[in-house]
Formats: structure tokens, sequence, C-alpha cells
């Protein structure tokens, strides 16, 4: 390569950091920037960011298709987690006293022995692995006095359990109680699984903890994790006012939770079963062979949406593209009025052909969504009843 | 002044020197690794203008290395400089440039992936959908409106910010918030625990709890769990201080001027116009063995804005592409019940492919140009009939030898 050294080589050099220049202020820019924007309530969480979700033997049903992620509002124990932590279930050991879990724990456990003696049961589950094995158990060993020992000594000492079908590790740790100066007992048990680590751990008086060991290892084989299992939610289609940097990423709100349960008379057969936290009510009904349909209830103040886009909303579910026809038809209600859908298509959850009844009540400040989906000879031996039932409801 | 600088940042040797410096930094920031992590290695040595040392027991750093930053702006400003000063216009030239500029956009590209590219995960359960990606590392105060029935307005701080500045004051919230302690890896109890200290807040459910500091995780798979101690400050006071931590599993609730808040460090979320549901995760293995084959998703991605609903199989390295997002199979749970896929936001991921094929055109076009007439001339000579090439008559290897041939079979004549 040859050489040939510029005459104008200051001109070019200024030509050269003003080029620079713009990558000097992309360095310098900050990332770190507070975010503001408004979400729907049921999406906004809160109570699962570390997300193990509450015990519940509430019903486990399935979030529409697409639909935003949702969760149980703050202190809300029966709803699933918006993280997709599976809900964890227990089968209470005699003798023991379920108390509510505190900021921490998810189950939380009281138990008594003879003497005023006692013990504490606690469930934690902490994101990623939480620290090292060694260190959370060298923790629990500080906490009945004992110094800290080595990973290997601590890798002898782990007993294999079972915690709701995998594999942990147990820790049995006698001290004393620096505190009180009693002996004192720990049942550690550390698990890692579905990205989190699990602490299950029954602390207290020696003795008692002894005893409850087998009722213990029980407990833990009882635990039943499920499935992801996200709160069912109505949606009408309104767009809440947004704001900041992430105004656009709302195309769908919740319902108001709260409304008030209109008096409507249940046809026979309808099994009214507990509601999401975003449903007023819910009704299961069975037909021949097992099959099934269900009937949710929701509302929203205003025009919730409109009824085009809540129609639309609805075909999603059912696999269909939105359509630009008006596809309703008037039904005759008292107070107001109401739109009637109804359509066939494929239950985009289950992959099983399925038919939609919608009514959608317009009241002076209030919408209201009624939906009949399901099996579609159940729906078509139940569509009167459930127009009636809709016609029947007093606000 | 400025013709020296020139000179001097159009060097050859400046070029060199820097290309040295880079090989050492790379070494020196991979051994780093060891004991820092790759997290805190990257950011140490590589993002970075200086690489500093603390020396025991002190609180200040002594730049003594420069870092990836700094070579590689000296590096794209010596290119550029050099090339300015050297190169000739020219068709014979036309590959130099292109491969220059194929090299300066790499620079270029990488740095604004390094400034602009964002990683996040996104954990979903078989039958789940999400409309959010969570930060690997990062976290955020979430402070959230929680008044209105439909919606909540959440102003989400970075836990950055908040060590940085010691809190923060967002016009968007009619208080200031302020972080009176804040530990970025933390143990918290909620039984008195030795080496613990209670947690010393006014309000809240954070009276109930122990913690204590501990370093950051610098292994792969473990994260930062931090806990602060926050405190909101309003014109008329201050409302107390509040426990927040990645270890609390509910909000702090408070209440302002009739309005609901809560409190919550979470990972840093990031939003997406649009949803992808789990509809079924697959562990593939090969018959017989517990060898992973294959791992896949099949997801359901809905638009609503646009009314898009359709199915996604994302598999090893059959991403799904999407809205400028990259969802790249990354993971998944332990029991087969979920996947974890990374979620890649990236503008300039295109800029290195530009760059290779700019790279690669440049040197074929500077191997051609030389190629061609080379073999014109081989082919003038070759068309001399019976005349042995004379040496020197074709140049390069190639013809040296043709030339020294003849001689050979001249002599077995």
């Amino acid at each position: 390569m040859s050489i040939h050294p510029t005459k104008r080589s200051g001109g070019k050099f200024v030509w050269l950091l003003s080029l620079a220049m713009p990558l000097l202020l992309v360095a310098g820019c900050h990332r770190d920037e507070t975010k503001v924007y408004r979400i729907a309530k049921d999406q906004d969480q809160s109570s699962q960011q570390t997300a193990p979700a509450l015990p519940t033997d509430a019903p486990n049903p399935k979030l529409p298709p697409g639909h935003p992620d949702i969760s149980s509002a703050p202190g809300e124990p029966a709803a699933a987690s918006a993280t997709g932590a599976p809900q964890l279930t227990w089968k209470t050991p005699a003798g023991w006293i379920e108390v509510p879990p505190s900021q921490m724990r998810v189950g939380s456990f009281k138990v008594a022995g003879a003497d005023g003696k006692q013990a504490d049961v606690s469930i934690v589950p902490l994101p990623g692995m939480a620290g090292t094995d060694s260190a959370n158990v060298n923790r629990w060993r500080g906490q009945v006095g004992l110094s800290v020992v080595t990973d290997d000594e601590l890798q002898k000492a782990a007993e294999n359990v079972e915690a709701g079908g995998q594999p942990a590790q147990l820790y049995d740790i006698a001290g004393t109680n620096p505190a009180g100066g009693g002996a004192q007992r720990i049942l550690g048990v550390i698990q890692h699984r579905d990205g989190m680590a699990w602490f299950y751990k029954m602390t207290g008086d020696a003795d008692l903890v002894e005893q409850q060991k087998p009722a213990f290892v029980e407990f833990l084989k009882s635990l039943n994790f499920g499935a992801a299992a996200p709160a069912q939610v109505e949606m009408p289609a309104a767009i809440p006012a947004a704001s900041g940097d992430m105004g656009a990423l709302l195309s769908a709100a919740a319902p108001a939770a709260s409304a008030n349960k209109p008096n409507w008379q249940v046809p026979a057969g309808w099994q009214e079963v507990a509601a999401g936290q975003f449903l007023v009510a819910k009704f299961t009904l069975t037909g021949d062979g097992g099959a099934t349909a269900a009937v949710n209830v929701s509302s929203s103040p205003g025009d919730g949406g409109g009824l085009a886009a809540n129609v639309d909303r609805w075909r999603g579910q059912l696999g269909l593209s939105p359509s630009t026809d008006s596809l309703a038809t008037p039904v005759d209600i008292a107070g107001g009025k109401a739109s009637l859908v109804d359509f066939s298509g494929t239950d985009a959850r289950t992959s099983q052909p399925a038919r939609l009844v919608g009514i959608v009540v317009s009241l002076p400040d209030q919408t209201w969504f009624y939906k009949l989906m399901g099996d579609a000879k159940v729906v078509e031996s139940q569509k009167d009843a459930f127009t009636q039932f809709v016609k029947s409801a007093k606000y | 002044m400025l013709k020296a600088l020139f000179k001097f940042f159009s060097s050859l040797k400046l070029t060199v020197a820097c290309l040295a410096l880079g090989c050492i930094l790379v070494f020196w920031g991979t051994l780093a690794q060891v004991h820092l992590g790759l997290f805190k290695a990257q950011n140490e040595f590589f993002r970075s203008l200086l690489v500093y040392w603390q020396p025991a027991g002190a609180s200040f750093q002594i730049p003594i290395f420069p870092g990836g930053y700094f070579i590689g702006t000296v590096l794209l400003i010596n290119l550029l400089a050099a090339h300015l000063r050297y190169y000739q216009p020219g068709k014979r030239k036309i590959g130099i440039a292109l491969i220059h500029l194929g090299v300066v956009l790499l620079l270029v590209g990488q740095m604004l992936t390094d400034f602009l590219a964002r990683e996040s995960a996104l954990h979903l359960r078989i039958g789940e959908t999400k409309n959010y990606s969570e930060a690997d590392r990062a976290y955020e105060l979430a402070v959230i409106d929680t008044t209105d029935k439909d919606s909540a307005k959440v102003v989400a701080i970075p836990g950055s910010v908040l060590v940085r500045r010691g809190g923060a004051t967002e016009p968007e919230l009619p208080f200031a918030i302020r972080a009176k302690t804040f530990y970025a890896n933390s143990e918290l109890a909620d039984t008195n625990t030795a080496g613990f200290e209670p947690v010393k807040t006014t309000v809240g459910a954070g009276s109930n709890f122990w913690w204590r500091e501990v370093p950051r995780e610098t292994a792969m798979d473990r994260v930062d769990l931090p806990s602060a101690i926050v405190e909101i400050i309003t014109p008329q006071g201050s409302l107390g201080t509040f426990l927040v931590s990645a270890m609390l599993t509910q909000p702090q609730p408070f209440t302002f001027n009739n309005r609901s808040y809560e409190l919550l460090l979470r990972p840093e979320r990031f939003y997406m116009p649009f949803s992808l549901h789990l509809i079924e995760f697959h562990h593939d293995k090969y018959p017989g063995t517990d060898i992973p084959k294959n791992f896949s998703s099949r997801v359901r991605l809905q638009n609503l804005d646009n009314g898009e609903n359709r199915e996604v199989l994302i598999y090893m390295n059959n991403p799904l592409r999407y809205q400028g997002e990259t969802f790249y199979q990354a993971s998944y749970d332990p029991d087969d019940g979920g996947s974890i896929l990374q979620v890649v936001h990236n503008p300039s991921w295109l800029t290195p492919y530009f760059s290779c094929v700019m790279v690669g055109i440049g040197l074929l076009w500077q191997f051609l140009s030389h190629l061609i007439p080379f073999l014109k001339r081989r082919m003038a000579v070759s068309g001399s009939a019976g005349v042995p090439a004379a040496s020197g008559a074709v140049r390069g290897n190639s013809g040296r030898r043709d030339a020294v041939a003849p001689r050979k079979e001249k002599k077995k004549s």
C-alpha cells in the first residue's frame, strides 16, 4: 500500500471527529430510564414477581388464547401466578394448623406438641438459585447455634427425599436455640425446580420436630405443583388510557371485577362454580356423554370497548378472524338493549370444535357480557335457557 | 496541532497497538471471568472505557488499562483516519474501500448492539400466556397506582437509578422515593437468624424480617436477590420507610391523597404489544438415552392490534422474529412443563451480516482485480507460440516457476 499523506489532514480530522461524535453520544446515553405505563389491572403484578402460586382448591380455568398475562391481585390467595409458577396444593398432616402465610411464604403451619412445645413449618420459594445450598444450610445451622461446615460434610449429611414428585435434599440439623437455650431442631429441605429454589422447613422444639419428621416427609410427598393455571378472564376490548413510552402495550383491559351480581334465575342443571377474580359469575353445563359448556358473566363500566371489538375478541377465541359485518341480532331485555352473536369454530385452547353464544347487554353506564361456550350440542340445547337467563337478570 | 493529531490517529502503528491491546484485554478479561463471572467481567473489561484496579481496603479505583470501549473507539477512529490518509480513489482500490467500510460497519454495529440491544427471558408454563419478558438480572422498583378500577399506572424505576441517585423524583409521582439502604444481593429471613440484622422499617411488613447483605452472584446459574428500605417523601412529609425485596411475594401497599399505591421490587419487565401462549413443549431425547435431541416450543402468537393469530414452532436455531424481537429456545423447566425463551431486542442485528458481505465483496474484488490482469498477461504470454516465457515477463510466483521450468526442459533437451 502506498502512502500519500494529505495536505488537508487537519480538516479531515475535524470531519472524522464529527463522525465519531454521534457514536460517543450513543455511548454516553444511559439506558436506565424510568418507565411509565398503564396496564390492565390484572396484568399488573405485583404479588407474583417471584411467583409462587398460593395453594388453592379452586378450579383451574384457562386463559383465553392471546390474552395478556394475568394473575391474582395482591392478597387473593386463590388465584394462580402470572409467572406461570405451578399451583401448589398439599395434604395437611394431622395436628398441623395452617396459618396465613407471611410475605415470604406460600405455605405456613404451626404444629403444637405436648407441654407447649411448638414447631413452625414454612414453604418459601425464591427466584433463581437463591444462593448456594451450602450457604443456605449453614445459615440454618447458625439459627441453632452450629458452626459452618464444608460442602463435603453437607453433602454427606443430605438425605434424599421427594417433594412434589421430584427429588430434594433434606438436612436434619439439631442444636440449641440461641435465644432460649433449649434444644432446637431444623428439618430443612432444598429443591430446585421451575427455575426457582424452594425451601421447605420445619423448625421447633427438638423432640417435637423429631417426632414430626415422618409427617413432614409425607407432607413433602403430598405437595402437588399442578400446572400453570391463570385465572379465567372475560375481557372487554376497551383500551384504557395509556401514558409514557409503554402506552401502546395495551390492547385489552380487564373489566371491573367488583360489579355486584344481578338478581337472575339460574336455569336448572347449571352448576355455579367459583368465578375467577375478573368474572362476576361462572356456571358449568354438562350434556350427554360428558360434553360440557360454560357460561361466563362479566361486566365493565361504560361500553367496555364496544360491541364490535368484543365480538371480534370472542371470534378470536374460536379461531375466527374479525368480522367487518355486523353479526349481532338484537335481544329484548328490560332497562337496556342487548345484542346476541352466535358462531362456531375451533376452541383455540382445546383445538376442539366449539360454539359460542354471546350476549352483550348495554346499560346506561355499564356493559354486561354473557358468554355461553363449549360443545356445540350442549350450547344448542342450552341456548334458549341461556337467553332466558340473561333476560331474567335484574341489575 | 490537528495535523499532528491526524497523523497520530491515522498511524498504522496505532492500529497494531490497538490490536495488541485488544488481544491482551480479551485474554485478561477471559481469565477474569473465573472470579468475576461472565457479566461482571464483561462490564469491567469490555463494556468500559478503562479497566480499574481497587487496592485492597481502598475506597478508590485506579485506571490501569484501556477498556473495550476505549480500544474499539480508537480503533474505529484509526481505521477511518488511515483510510482518509492512505486511500487513493480508483477502480483497483474499491475492494480496499469496501473491506475498510465493512470493518467500520462491524465495529459501529457492535457498539450499537452493545448500547441498544436488550436481552430478557420469557418463562412460560404450558397453557400460559404472557405479553412481557423479564430481565435476567436487572431489577426495578415498581410503584403501582392501583386506585383506578380498570387499570393501574406503573412507574418502574430501575434499581440502578435508586443506587446511583439514592432515590428518585419522578414527575409522574406525587412523592419522592429515597433509597435509605439498598443491598444489591441479600438474604432475608422471617426468623431471627445469626448474622442477620433486624429490618428497621416504620410501615408495612418489614419489621418482622431480618436481613443481611451478601456478595454479588457471579455464577451464571444464580441471580442476585436485592432488598432495600425505601422512604416515601411527600410534600407534607415522610410516609415512612418500607422494605422491598425480590424475596417478598406480596407488594407493600400505602395510600396518599386518597390514592392507593403499591411498592414492589421485581425483575425489570419489558412489555410487548402482542402475546405468546405456550401450547406445548417438547424435550426430545435420543432413544434409550438421556441425551437431548431437540427442544421445541409450540406457541400461539396473538396480536390484538392487527388481528394476527397464528401458531409458531420455536426450536433450536429456529427462533421467532417478530416486531423487532427475536425469541430463541433457551431453556426449559426440569419437569418439562415449561419453556424459557430468550428474548433479544437488537435493532442493529443486521449490521454483522452487511459488514461480512461488504468485506467479502471487497476481498473478492481485490482478489479478482489482481487475478484477472494476471490471467490476461498469462494468456498473452502463452499465446506467444513456442517462445518460452522470459524471466520477469510474468510477475508472480507462478510466473516465475513457469519462467524457470522451460529452462530446465531446455537443459534436458
